[in-house]
């Protein structure tokens, strides 16, 4: 284990007018460190085109993770795929990018436009070697991986953004190059560049895309620990096991809530400053702790955090609004989304008398269950979480 | 004079930012701003009756937009 990771961000626009997209992402890992990516387009759009891609990134997915080979994984498909009436061809294209212990990529394209691979934020030409397997043309690649390297995969439909609008071509691949570098910030998550990707397609093409368009943006990144306390111990004898557990951890420290707050700050012997600007009004101010990364109020701020996580695993529509407000749940929001890769949670179970008050939408259900939530959240977002309560 | 706004949980809810907003106004009209140094606190321990405040060492609770103009005159202007 090295301490790189992989980090995985995508999101696909349907074709106007249609419910289902005719592009399929599937995601394999193979172990703590390596994954299998297949984003696949299947021809035409609607049921069929959704079927053929699921089907084809399902297929390869699920054979190249047990290290069978591409000529089986391209001849399994061919024999595979139901053939469509109107063009009397079995068609899905695909990108195949496999990740080995985040120190190699492997990468095996048929017909989607190509991989591009951005290092230090600067595009870079990879080899790539021609063969023929059942008669299609497929590109291999192999790439020895630095850190921060992004690769980005796309369907045709983010080439053709443009057409018959703003351009007459469309949005060549070299345009997406120059977009990509100019765009670039080291600090981006995968997930960040695909929807900046995807967002500027869905642009070009007014709203209302001509063709299914899916981004997937991988990106490998260094693993960075962040620790998150709320609430207080259900036993107050507990207090300093929980305070020094959570201080001795390595990584950046937040605290939420109020009381958790004044017991942190009893614990390193500092004060809570509390600021009084309203950042947003609806959630409370943010405090700071000498010796704390940030300090925020509890369930209404996390409230908000998880509200922005669900956005995020969606279509990350809030993104302009956490990534740039200085109020306490973008804050934590940036910190979790973004900065971390592996979080620790820890969460003390005392019950605050104040919030069982009936007239109040906050008890300790509430806050337990947001926790659980979040940290679901967080894993799908690709993050190791752990959880510890007292 | 130091005067704290409770921010915790349960008096954001019930208006904090409120209570802030008319407090700084307040301030400002009795030209108040040299002598009073206004600061938010995380919970003051009186959750169920908030919006809680407290004027140097004294904690009143309940403060609301109804009532605010009368505690700020007997507590703060006397």
């Amino acid at each position: 284990m090295n301490s790189l990771c992989t980090d995985i961000g995508y999101h696909s626009l349907n074709k106007h007018g249609e419910q289902l997209c005719g592009d399929h992402i599937e995601i394999v890992s193979q172990g703590e460190n390596s994954i299998v990516m297949v984003l696949a387009d299947g021809l035409g759009s609607g049921v069929k085109a959704n079927i053929l891609s699921t089907l084809t990134a399902k297929i390869i997915s699920t054979m190249m993770a047990n290290a069978m080979s591409i000529e089986d994984c391209v001849a399994t498909i061919a024999a595979t795929l139901p053939v469509c009436e109107l063009r009397g061809i079995a068609y899905s294209t695909f990108t195949i990018i496999r990740v080995v212990d985040n120190k190699e990529a492997e990468i095996i394209q048929y017909d989607n436009p190509h991989v591009i691979l951005l290092r230090d934020g600067k595009n870079i030409i990879f080899n790539e070697t021609a063969m023929e397997i059942e008669g299609k043309k497929i590109y291999k690649s192999k790439v020895q991986i630095c850190q921060d390297d992004t690769f980005i995969a796309m369907s045709d439909g983010a080439v053709h953004a443009g057409i018959g609008r703003e351009m007459n071509l469309g949005w060549q691949r070299d345009d997406i190059i120059e977009f990509m570098q100019m765009i670039y910030d080291c600090e981006f998550t995968a997930k960040t560049l695909s929807t900046l990707l995807l967002s500027e397609c869905n642009k070009l093409y007014g709203g209302e895309p001509n063709d299914d368009t899916t981004v997937c943006a991988i990106k490998i990144r260094q693993r960075n620990q962040m620790n998150l306390m709320i609430g207080p111990p259900a036993d107050s004898t507990d207090v300093n096991k929980m305070m020094s557990l959570f201080f001795s951890k390595e990584g950046k420290h937040i605290v939420c809530g109020g009381t958790t707050s004044a017991l942190a700050a009893d614990f390193l012997g500092k004060n809570v400053v509390t600021e009084m600007t309203y950042r947003n009004p609806e959630i409370p101010p943010t405090a700071t702790i000498e010796g704390v990364d940030l300090v925020t109020e509890g369930v209404i701020t996390i409230n908000k955090v998880l509200a922005y996580a669900q956005n995020y695993l969606k279509d990350n529509e809030c993104y302009t609004d956490w990534s740039c407000m200085r109020d306490g749940a973008s804050l934590i929001s940036r910190l979790l989304f973004e900065e971390a890769t592996d979080i620790n949670f820890y969460v003390g179970k005392a019950i605050n008398p104040a919030h069982q008050n009936p007239d109040l939408p906050i008890n300790f259900s509430i806050k337990m269950r947001l926790v659980d939530e979040l940290s679901d959240c967080l894993k799908k977002m690709g993050k190791r979480i752990k959880v510890s309560h007292f | 004079m130091n005067i704290y706004v409770c921010v915790g949980s349960s008096c954001h809810l019930k208006g904090s930012y409120d209570i802030i907003e008319l407090m700084k106004e307040a301030i400002e009209k009795n030209e108040l701003t040299e002598k009073v140094n206004l600061s938010a606190a995380f919970c003051l321990g009186k959750c169920t009756s908030g919006v809680t405040i407290k004027i140097e060492d004294e904690i009143i609770c309940g403060v609301s937009a109804n009532n605010f103009h009368e505690i700020f005159n007997k507590n703060v202007l006397k």
